[in-house]
């Protein structure tokens, strides 16, 4: 059976404005984006190895070579650490300033600038339901066709 | 004791810069990467060359966030770099000086001494920052006092004062900008705006390179990029690669609709100069800290009053992103305009910015303390690591 909806109540949750700490989070997931390495799958993820299929590099020639030279896997083992703990770890080697944490230049003086999240240029105005910037009518027509709130999880 | 020649390795986050000091380095990407095209292989470092198809490129690299931790590819890549097919070294013959990034944390330090001693049998190692070595390239021909050096790379744009030689830690900055947020920038808005170029990388990258420029009037020039038809200078397009006829994309003229040569181009207009304009205000993507110039000054005012005067005389910039035309010129014109006017400014820009820290290193061979700045293997049995730490100021 399908439910009878009503429009409006449709359009009301459209218009639905995001509070201050959701534009916030949704800022910083848009910042760390831009860390990111890859946007997609490993193109090789999906290869399945045959056993009996000679790998690369190692295991055949081992007896062959004179030294013990380790494995690339092995230092990944031995040193294994991630970023996070490397930092955490930084604050008992360096605990005072000046250190890792401590040259992080502060917030710059002058003012924000904006720039419409469509087209780039300056922009003035703010889209009321999820804050973007936008220049004129068209660049908001855009927006809100395929951005806005879009991609809130 | 003393060799012909050292072993010098700047192991950048994007680039490792490898070479005898008697020979030219050699720039190779400090990344495993894999093809769609090439279903077997990975390439590793320099090997992308012969990759033919280098669409839709995976990278794995052993940096994250401007620090070592993905030893395994490292690992890997060091051995092809130390191979025939690339510059083959014996160190238990030849000293090395290999650079690290300000503030590496004491894990990564130990590692690299532990591997470089025991895995690759060192005889004498030099570990140092980049930014020593590029000061030492500037002081040796510049005769100065005091240097600030601005280290734009990959991960992070550094900002480090050098006063009679010695890093001045608390004038340290670090802006969290680098070579890899533009790319990813122009990437994300390319995709929103034109073409979905989210899984290239590789191209995007080459895009950024080979069509962005700084901006000396940035609202002017956003003007100029408002116009239509032939006032506005700034628009071009840029032709993709397509791996059959053009394996890399270059930036052309608009053509009109009839002329068109079938190629798939990118249109570039204000993404050409809003991009490296992140290196000088980063607030446009709302990462909250100071653009370089900015942080430059930030810099001098946390350093010696008498040393204030020789610090603004000598700025040299070095890296990846201080390629892009006009970038020297933008710094220059705003520190100018921040520092007192009875100053004298001066920024310069290190020739071939890439390997600037890499030849300093070759100068740096030829000091005539060098040997007293390294760990000789057996230092190293005898002290361990605890040593490195003491004699390498990292």
């Amino acid at each position: 059976m399908t439910s009878r909806e009503s429009g409006r109540v449709k359009d009301a949750e459209k218009r639905r404005v995001l509070d201050d700490a959701a534009r916030k989070r949704r800022a910083r997931k848009a910042i760390e984006a831009l860390e990111q390495d890859n946007f997609h799958e490993d193109p090789h993820a999906d290869l399945v190895m045959s056993k009996k299929v000679p790998k690369f590099a190692d295991s055949n020639e081992k007896p062959t070579r004179k030294k013990k030279a380790k494995s690339a896997e092995y230092y990944k083992m031995r040193f294994r650490k991630t970023f996070a703990q490397l930092v955490e770890e930084d604050a008992s080697f360096r605990p005072d300033p000046p250190n890792y944490l401590s040259a992080q230049v502060p917030p710059s003086k002058f003012p924000d600038r904006h720039f419409c999240a469509v087209c780039g240029f300056p922009s003035n105005y703010t889209c009321i339901p999820c804050g973007a910037r936008y220049c004129c009518v068209r660049c908001l027509g855009t927006h809100l066709d395929t951005r806005c709130l879009k991609w809130t999880a | 004791m003393s060799e012909s020649s050292c072993y010098i390795l700047d192991n950048g986050a994007y680039t490792a810069k490898a070479g005898f000091s008697t020979m030219e380095p050699k720039v190779v990407p400090n990344c495993i990467m894999k093809a769609k095209s090439e279903r077997r292989r990975p390439f590793v470092g320099s090997q992308i060359e012969e990759c033919r198809d280098a669409s839709g490129l995976f990278y794995i690299l052993p940096f994250q966030k401007g620090f070592l931790v993905n030893w395994d590819t490292q690992k890997t890549i060091w051995d092809f770099i130390f191979s025939k097919e690339c510059c083959p070294v014996n160190f238990s013959e030849t000293p090395l000086i290999i650079t690290e990034p300000i503030y590496n944390f004491s894990s990564i330090q130990e590692a690299i001494t532990e591997i470089f001693f025991e895995e690759y049998e060192c005889q004498s190692l030099l570990r140092i920052n980049a930014t020593d070595l590029a000061e030492y390239h500037y002081r040796k021909t510049h005769n100065n006092e005091c240097t600030v050096v601005v280290d734009s790379g990959y991960s992070y744009t550094y900002i480090v004062p050098y006063i009679k030689g010695k890093k001045y830690k608390e004038g340290i900055r670090r802006i969290d900008v680098g070579g890899k947020v533009l790319t990813n920038h122009l990437k994300e808005i390319l995709s929103y705006r034109q073409l979905n170029v989210m899984e290239e990388s590789y191209v995007i990258n080459q895009a950024k390179e080979d069509s962005c420029f700084v901006s000396q009037d940035f609202m002017a020039d956003m003007e100029i990029a408002r116009r239509k038809g032939s006032s506005n200078t700034i628009v071009k397009d840029y032709v993709l690669p397509d791996y059959t006829t053009i394996r890399r994309g270059y930036l052309r003229d608009i053509v009109k609709p009839d002329e068109d040569l079938e190629q798939q181009t990118l249109r570039l207009n204000n993404e050409r100069f809003s991009i490296p304009e992140l290196l000088f205000r980063p607030s446009d993507v709302g990462i909250p800290q100071m653009g370089i110039p900015e942080a430059i000054m930030h810099s001098i005012e946390g350093c010696p009053e008498e040393n204030k005067e020789s610090l603004l005389e000598n700025i040299v910039l070095y890296g990846g992103n201080t390629l892009f035309p006009g970038f020297r010129d933008r710094v220059f014109n705003e520190v100018r305009a921040f520092a007192l006017d009875h100053f004298e400014v001066n920024v310069t820009l290190g020739e071939n910015p890439v390997t600037y820290a890499w030849e300093g290193g070759k100068l740096m061979f030829r000091d005539p303390d060098f040997y007293s700045f390294c760990m000789t293997r057996e230092e190293y049995e005898e002290e361990g690591k605890a040593l490195a730490f003491e004699r390498f100021d990292i």
